[in-house]
C-alpha cells in the first residue's frame, strides 16, 4: 500500500477569542491543511458556533482539540467559556472526539526551555511551519497594544499539533 | 468518523502563496474568484486544463493537489485492472502476454507470483 492511501487522523483546533475564532486543520505526519480566524459582530456565540459547524462539513474532522476553560488558571470571559462548551456540544452531537488542553500543556509541549508566552509559542510554530505561517507571524506586542487576531492561529495550530503529538502522529 | 482524503489541497497552497482568489482566477483563466472558491470549498471539480494550470501555479503535482479525486480515480483504474487480468486472452498465449499481465499487476497491487501460473 503506497503512502497516498494510508489514512491519516485529522484534526480540527478551534481557539474561541473575544473577536471570533482561531482554527487550523491538521493532518499526521505535520500536514498543515487550512488556518484562519472567523470574526463575527452581533451574536457572537450562535455565529461563532455556525462556523465551527462549517468548518466541520467542509473537513469532517476525526477529532477536535480545544482550550481547557476549566483548567486552574484559565482567565477566560464567561462568553468563551459556554462558547467552548457549546462547540463540545456540537463536535458530540456530530460523534467526533473532543480533547482539551491548558496553556500550561501546550507550553509545557513546545516551548519548555523558553519563557511560557503566547508569543514565544508563535515563534515556535512560526519556525515549524515557515511555509504556511511565517508570514502570519504578528509583530511583538508592545504596552498598550491589544492583541492581534493572528494570534488564534498559532493557539488553533499549537492545540492540533498537541493532539498529533500525543497521539503519536509526529 | 473514518479518516477519508481531502478533495483537494488548493486552498493551502494558494494561502502558502500569499495569493488571493483573484489572482489565482487571473492565473487560471477564469473571470472571477467565485469559480476557485468553488474549487477549494469542493462543490466542483476542475477540468484537465484547469488542474494543469494549478500545477503550474503551485509547482505541485496534480495528484497532490487533488488527492481525493486522484484516490478516486486510482481506485477506478485498479478495479478496471484487475477485470482485466481476469479476462482469458482469445488464442494462444503471445510472447508479451506476460509483460501485460505484469503491467496490469502493478496497476491493480496484486502479487504477480499470485497471479501467474508457472511454465
Amino acid at each position: 500500500m503506497n503512502d497516498r492511501r494510508k489514512k491519516h487522523v485529522r484534526v480540527l483546533g478551534i481557539v474561541a477569542s473575544s473577536r471570533g475564532i482561531g482554527f487550523a486543520v491538521m493532518e499526521g505526519k505535520n500536514i498543515l491543511v487550512d488556518w484562519g480566524v472567523k470574526t463575527v459582530k452581533g451574536d457572537k456565540n450562535a455565529r461563532s458556533l455556525s462556523n465551527v459547524g462549517n468548518l466541520i462539513d467542509h473537513y469532517m474532522p476525526d477529532a477536535i482539540a480545544l482550550e481547557n476553560t476549566r483548567s486552574k488558571g484559565s482567565r477566560r470571559r464567561l462568553r468563551v467559556q459556554a462558547l467552548t462548551e457549546e462547540i463540545v456540544g456540537l463536535a458530540e452531537s456530530e460523534h467526533i472526539k473532543v480533547k482539551r488542553f491548558s496553556r500550561k500543556q501546550l507550553n509545557l509541549a513546545f516551548i519548555a526551555d523558553r519563557p511560557g508566552t503566547k508569543y514565544a509559542l508563535a515563534e515556535h510554530l512560526a519556525a515549524r511551519f515557515p511555509h504556511e505561517l511565517g508570514l502570519r507571524l504578528p509583530p511583538k506586542r508592545k504596552c498598550g497594544m491589544n492583541e492581534d487576531c493572528r494570534m488564534d492561529i498559532f493557539d488553533a495550530v499549537a492545540l492540533a499539533a498537541h493532539f498529533l503529538r500525543s497521539r503519536g502522529q509526529n | 468518523m473514518a479518516s477519508h482524503q481531502l478533495s483537494n489541497h488548493v486552498r493551502k497552497y494558494r494561502k502558502r502563496s500569499a495569493l488571493s482568489q483573484r489572482d489565482v482566477a487571473y492565473l487560471l483563466g477564469v473571470k472571477s474568484g467565485s469559480k476557485v472558491c468553488r474549487y477549494e470549498r469542493f462543490t466542483r471539480e476542475p477540468g484537465f486544463s484547469t488542474a494543469l494550470a494549478y500545477e503550474a501555479i503551485f509547482q505541485v503535482a496534480v495528484s497532490e493537489l487533488f488527492p481525493g479525486l486522484y484516490q478516486r480515480i486510482e481506485a477506478g483504474v485498479r478495479a478496471r485492472a484487475k477485470r482485466l487480468m481476469g479476462r482469458k486472452c482469445n488464442g494462444k498465449p503471445r510472447r508479451d502476454s506476460i509483460r501485460r499481465r505484469q503491467t496490469l499487476a502493478a496497476i491493480a497491487c496484486v502479487d504477480f507470483e499470485q497471479e501467474s501460473t508457472p511454465e
